[in-house]
């Protein structure tokens, strides 16, 4: 078996030195590494150049509307809990369009991986700012400069509680798929943001810069058990951290709800009218 | 025989409570009961009433003049006394000084010494009006144990309190036999009618008055196995019941107009995916926030027209809770069959409202699986989600159980489900999805027509989904005061049925559309796509629930 299985062998709409080629051979690898088969993975996205990945995979796959790839994913999970459900988007999808869809599903902790491509520039749109573009960095919207604060995903997923709290850098292909790996073998909301390049619309944190303003969390010998510890990392560190930042064992939500105890939703059997005569009698 | 009683007072003074057991043991009685119920969006205060109008033949239609009026504060009192037919009668605390004729027993006295429980002031002169309808204590008694349980006792006291100060009035309730009939509301009808349907999962925001259809399924949730999830927001709401469908459980989402607007977008992702959902829209009067607790008919044309682009759906506006039960069943069934969006359309008078039925027999409700098994799955060399068909449907399989994969897009895809922007598939899929119309078309039920017969001379009123008793009644009115009325009523709205109206427009005299909101929708849509108009529409958008008298007076006005 080869990480090869896993691809779709059709073009894909890139740009060349996309980061998104890297992504795309590391979730491969991630996916091979736990030898899952193609059928009981699904893939949702959402819309953007980050969200194509769908079809550039060979697993099952939803791709749903700008900013509602969460929502989508987690109905999924509800209905089969069996399924490994990998959600996969961009920062305008996820942080933006999206962003209640986060916060909500952090509290809920389906069992899903969620790994979001940040190169803090839109770009299917060409160009504009995303939630992640820090201030100061000139589009053709952002005239004179994004002023507002950047978004910061990770202290924002420890601060809502997520169990699983990583961060990996497209350039760092064998790292990133580790990552991932571990992401998915997490029994909970796991949030892996995949810092990448856009070498067509982000002139300012490209391939070289990510190297320069990024460690590594492992060479460290970082324990990712202490909460406040992270939170103090990011806040105090300039450089952008590489790996698993923050870990947490706990039961997921389809664990602790009672109802989906059992067989999965989507595959129990229709309700037979004896089943519901108790209910009708409530009608008398 | 007819009565029609009003429980009026503040919320949170238990007029619900109050109305729910006493016309629940009236149905109990064997009489036909229809129940109304009108509220303020409010947790304390304002006004309640809650009204029930007792027949010994099937009502389906509220009135505005009750007979009897239990009024639990002055304000009510005031309000409503003038809404009391001629030599109607208050119940009321003896605190209070009614103008009519009134049956005063110091309930508040009463609850607060004997009691030591202010609140059961309600139940005190709700044992009073008891015995001054002249019902059988026994049954009311029946109902307060299985309501309040361990906390039974002390209503029960209470009721007896009220009864023991009440005089027998002048109604000689005749006792029925209420055997071979259902007493519910819409929400249980839409709730019921889901289950039966298999629904396996429920995602929704609370929003007044569809929560009520969240509510009922909740309570049944474990017992039933259906995921209930308070989602963030409509849009999660949809999105996440078209994930659980995409993945092969049964999903439907339920709320009102504003919440519909939220989904709107997700709507469309279901006509371009494919993926069946069931939206469950209770109406209230709009634009904007409106009047969250009332009712309408105000949201047909959107729900017609809601979704950029162009697909296939169904849309039912049932007529009565009995109807929304095997309406939602088959909302749930050609959503399925047809892989689209299939919408319920009810509002907040037929959501509250509770009707006496004939009773709703579950082996009757048609359900079948359409997806493809396993064993279907592995014969097919090649799975294509889309594939092209003569008929628009694609054979759906869901992911997981074999080892087809199956892909879902909302870009324009091809066969496979993978995104495109070849024109030429393009213009197949737009066909195909199309093409699931004409099946949809010949699955729509023909409308009712009362009296059952010809139209031909007739003023012939139309209208659609629970405008239906009142509307029947009227037409009786309107006959027996010399009229030559005839009514032809939807509730199934889209696809839109045209042979009926052909009919009806060729033979009547006159078509006039009677609706719930104020521009005549249902007529405008007739018109869209018949070129048939009624020549005028009566339009009722005050927020309150059809009369039959109402409708009479502006029809022949």
């Amino acid at each position: 078996m080869s990480a090869e299985r896993y691809l779709a062998q059709v073009p894909t709409a890139w740009c060349p030195g996309c980061g998104n080629f890297a992504i795309r051979e590391a979730l491969a690898a991630a996916l091979d590494e736990l030898g899952l088969p193609p059928h009981r993975v699904v893939l949702v996205t959402g819309i953007g150049q980050a969200a194509k990945m769908v079809h550039y995979m060979r697993v099952n796959g939803f791709d749903g509307l700008h900013g509602r790839t969460l929502a989508a994913a987690a109905g999924i999970k509800m209905a089969n809990k069996d399924l490994v459900v990998i959600a996969e988007s961009g920062d305008g999808d996820i942080y933006g369009e999206g962003g209640n869809h986060l916060l909500h599903n952090i509290r809920r902790d389906l069992d899903i991986t969620l790994i979001v491509h940040d190169n803090r520039v839109y770009g299917l749109t060409k160009g504009q700012a995303s939630p992640t573009s820090d201030p100061g960095f000139v589009t053709k919207v952002q005239t004179f400069g994004v002023i507002s604060q950047p978004l910061r995903p990770l202290a924002l997923a420890l601060a809502l509680g997520c169990g699983f709290v990583a961060q990996a850098f497209s350039g760092y292909g064998d790292h990133a798929a580790g990552v991932i790996a571990r992401a998915i073998r997490h029994r909970g909301f796991a949030l892996v943001n995949m810092l990448h390049p856009c070498p067509a619309w982000n002139r300012v944190n490209t391939f070289a810069w990510l190297k320069e303003n990024t460690f590594s969390l492992e060479e460290r010998g970082w324990d990712p058990a202490g909460k406040l510890e992270a939170l103090e990392l990011l806040l105090l560190e300039e450089k952008l951290p590489l790996g698993v930042l923050y870990r947490e064992e706990r039961a997921p939500f389809e664990d602790r709800h009672p109802v989906l105890r059992g067989d999965p939703l989507a595959l129990r059997p229709l309700r037979q009218p004896e089943e519901l005569a108790p209910l009708t009698a409530e009608l008398s | 025989m007819e009565l029609v009683v009003r429980i009026a007072g503040a919320a949170g003074q238990g007029v619900q409570t109050l109305g729910e057991l006493l016309s629940r043991a009236l149905f109990r009685h064997g009489l036909f009961v229809h129940t109304e119920m009108s509220y303020h969006s409010r947790i304390r205060g304002g006004e309640n009433a809650y009204t029930i109008r007792v027949s010994d033949s099937p009502v389906l239609a509220t009135k505005e003049k009750a007979h009897v009026l239990l009024a639990l504060n002055d304000e009510m009192l005031a309000r409503y006394g003038s809404l009391l037919v001629d030599g109607g009668a208050v119940i009321c605390d003896a605190s209070l000084s009614p103008s009519a004729r009134a049956v005063r027993v110091p309930a508040r006295e009463l609850a607060a010494r004997e009691l030591k429980l202010p609140i059961a002031a309600g139940m005190v002169l709700l044992g009073a009006l008891a015995r001054f309808l002249g019902m059988e204590m026994g049954v009311l008694r029946d109902l307060v144990r299985e309501r309040f349980g361990d906390r039974a006792e002390l209503n029960l006291r209470a009721l007896e309190l009220g009864a023991e100060r009440a005089p027998a009035g002048p109604w000689g309730l005749p006792r029925g036999d209420p055997e071979g009939r259902h007493f519910l509301n819409g929400a249980q009808g839409v709730g019921l009618g889901a289950l039966a349907a298999g629904c396996r999962f429920l995602a929704s925001y609370p929003m007044t008055p569809g929560t009520a259809v969240m509510v009922y399924l909740a309570a049944k949730s474990l017992e039933h196995g259906v995921v209930v999830e308070q989602a963030e927001d409509e849009i999660a709401a949809i999105n996440m019941a078209l994930g659980a469908s995409y993945a092969g459980a049964r999903a439907m989402v339920t709320t009102s107009g504003g919440g519909f607007a939220l989904m709107v977008e997700g709507l469309s992702l279901s006509g371009m995916i494919e993926t069946p959902v069931v939206i469950h829209i209770g109406q209230r009067p709009a634009p904007a926030t409106g009047l969250p607790t009332r009712t309408a008919q105000e949201d047909l044309l959107f729900a017609v027209h809601a979704g950029h682009g162009e697909f296939p759906r169904y849309i039912c506006a049932p007529r009565d809770p009995r109807d929304a039960f095997y309406l939602t069943v088959k909302a749930f069934q050609l959503a399925e069959k047809y892989q689209v969006p299939a919408i319920v359309l009810t509002d907040q008078y037929l959501i509250d409202s509770h009707f006496t039925v004939p009773e709703i027999d579950l082996s009757r409700a048609e359900v079948s699986d359409f997806r493809l098994s396993p064993e279907e799955l592995a014969r097919i060399p090649e799975y294509r989600r889309f594939a092209i068909t003569p008929s628009g449907v694609s054979p759906r399989a869901i992911p997981g159980v074999s080892e087809k994969l199956v892909l879902v897009d909302s870009d324009e895809h091809d066969e496979h489900g993978r995104i495109t922007e070849d024109l030429g598939i393009r213009g197949r899929m737009v066909e195909k999805r199309l093409r699931k119309m004409r099946g949809l078309e010949a699955e729509v039920s023909p409308p009712l027509v009362y009296p059952e017969g010809g139209l031909r001379g007739k003023t012939v009123l139309l209208g659609w989904g629970s405008s239906f008793g009142a509307l029947k009644e009227a037409v009786d009115l309107l006959n027996g005061a010399g009229g030559d009325y005839a009514l032809l009523h939807f509730s199934e709205v889209w696809p839109l049925r045209t042979a009926e109206l052909a009919r009806a427009f060729a033979e009547a005299r006159e078509v006039i559309a009677v609706e719930g909101n104020a521009t005549g929708q249902f007529a405008r849509l007739v018109s869209q796509v018949t070129g048939l108009r009624a020549s005028r529409t009566v339009g009722k958008y005050d927020g309150r629930p059809f009369t039959p008298e109402w409708i009479a007076e502006e029809v022949s006005r």
